[in-house]
């Protein structure tokens, strides 16, 4: 944008002013006093009087631009892609009124009422794009019905008569209530057996005794809080070392004759605390 | 019947699946489409791969135009202008405004622009100069940035209002007429050098 405001006083009219009249002034909207403060600012300024030849001389060079012409088949390949349908074809159908006017017989009239209502649908079909969806849909059928067992062989075996249709009815129905019962027995003896087993097993040694002080701990928020607690204790891990193990780690290798076996060793079990930072 | 009831008509049968309707829409616009097309990519190919996907981005979408929010050939244009500025953005093609004195492709010692015009001596014949010159002020237009060079399209070649454009363009009007105003000159400064006598 020319800013040059050594000319703006001079004839009344600011650069940016020039340059906001100058599309209304090449179009023919701006008159009058104004239109001669533009010409004049034109005249007087170095870098507006330029523009404006250049903008008018560019707007010429485009108005010498002629429209190209489409290709020919650019319309049947839009329809194509579009509807599906070529103009041809449309055209063939756009005539049918006429002719269902001038058919005599009632079957003619039929079945170019059926032409008329059937082609949209046909011509949604013959799209690619439902082509594709409806080979994708075919083929997740197909796979699922293969999942499940499903032959298509065994519906050709298939009766439809009301009596075959209410024997398998009933077929089924017993069969549902078979594997209800045997589902329901298999329950029954597992339940028998956790109870047998908890019969048999001796009695489990009391819990900790410091559980309930620790759950009480928990509870009691009078008291100041409870070192433990601040930690942050992601997971407990309970190893069992051997306690006499650090006395014998440096042994020398093979048997030992006078010292204690690895067997004989006291088991100590110990519970570590992780800390994760 | 005004202009606008016979279009938004014509846009209810289509939607209503009437395929003579249709047919109807792409035989008035296809060629405004095309030609729009043709400035912008720049070469006939691009331009009827675009309209063709302009008009199947305008079937999908047919339903919601909107009459009473403008014109369809506005609606229409603003289709194909969003539709090119994505396939420019695609093909980064985006070139801004380039000098006469610029070669055109990569290579150092490829020939300016303003060369090869020049190189191409005008026959007597005015329907071929006036066809060479036509070709010259289409490379040109090829050059300028894509901001000034749609803005030029729709004034120039469309003959769309400043209004429309702004819609178009989603733009205020000041800036439009800042644009075409600017791409008028830049294209000029471009074709001066090649045609100065014409000047």
């Amino acid at each position: 944008m020319p800013d040059h405001t050594k000319n703006d006083l001079t004839n009344g009219m600011q650069c940016h002013e020039f340059d906001t009249l100058l599309s209304d002034a090449l179009d023919g909207v701006v008159s009058g006093l104004q239109l001669d403060r533009f010409h004049a600012h034109a005249r007087s300024c170095s870098a507006c009087g330029p523009l404006l030849a250049e903008v008018e001389a560019g707007r010429n060079w485009l108005k010498d631009l002629t429209e190209v012409e489409p290709p020919a088949g650019l319309v049947n390949n839009i329809l194509a892609s579009t509807t599906g349908v070529d103009s041809q074809r449309l055209r063939v159908n756009v005539g049918a009124p006429a002719r269902v006017a001038s058919a005599s017989s009632w079957w003619e009239r039929a079945q170019a009422w059926a032409s008329d209502a059937l082609q949209p649908i046909w011509a949604t079909v013959r799209q690619p794009r439902f082509a594709m969806s409806f080979g994708m849909a075919f083929f997740s059928i197909s796979v699922a019905l293969s999942v499940l067992g499903v032959k298509p062989a065994d519906l050709a075996h298939v009766s439809l008569r009301p009596a075959a249709i209410r024997h398998t009815y009933y077929n089924t129905e017993a069969r549902v209530v078979r594997y209800y019962d045997n589902i329901k027995l298999v329950y029954e003896v597992q339940a028998a057996v956790r109870e047998l087993k908890r019969n048999v097993t001796p009695a489990e040694p009391a819990p900790n005794e410091s559980a309930p002080d620790k759950k009480e701990h928990k509870n009691d928020t009078t008291q100041q809080p409870e070192q433990k607690q601040e930690r942050n204790y992601s997971q407990r891990d309970t190893n069992v070392i051997l306690a006499g193990a650090r006395r014998y780690s440096i042994a020398p290798l093979g048997p030992s004759v006078n010292g204690p076996s690895i067997n004989d060793l006291s088991v100590v079990s110990v519970t570590t605390y992780r800390r994760f930072v | 019947m005004e202009d606008v009831q016979v279009t938004a008509m014509l846009v209810r049968r289509c939607v209503a699946g009437d395929a003579a309707a249709w047919e109807e829409i792409v035989q008035t616009y296809n060629r405004r489409i095309y030609n729009i097309c043709y400035r912008f990519a720049g070469s006939a190919n691009d331009a009827e791969d675009l309209t063709q996907e302009v008009f199947i981005k305008m079937y999908r979408t047919l339903a919601s135009y909107d009459s009473s929010k403008g014109a369809f050939v506005t609606w229409v244009t603003t289709i194909t202008r969003n539709l090119l500025v994505d396939h420019f953005r695609k093909t980064k093609q985006d070139r801004l405004t380039d000098s006469l004195d610029a070669p055109v492709s990569a290579h150092e010692d490829a020939q300016p622009l303003s060369e090869q015009i020049h190189d191409q001596s005008a026959p007597p014949d005015s329907r071929v100069r006036s066809r060479e010159a036509g070709e010259a002020v289409h490379a040109a237009l090829g050059k300028l940035s894509p901001e000034l060079r749609e803005a030029v399209i729709l004034r120039d070649l469309q003959d769309f209002d400043y209004r429309e454009i702004a819609t178009v363009l989603k733009v205020p009007e000041g800036t439009v007429k800042s644009r075409i105003n600017r791409g008028r000159a830049e294209l000029a400064r471009l074709l001066q050098r090649t045609y100065r006598q014409v000047m």
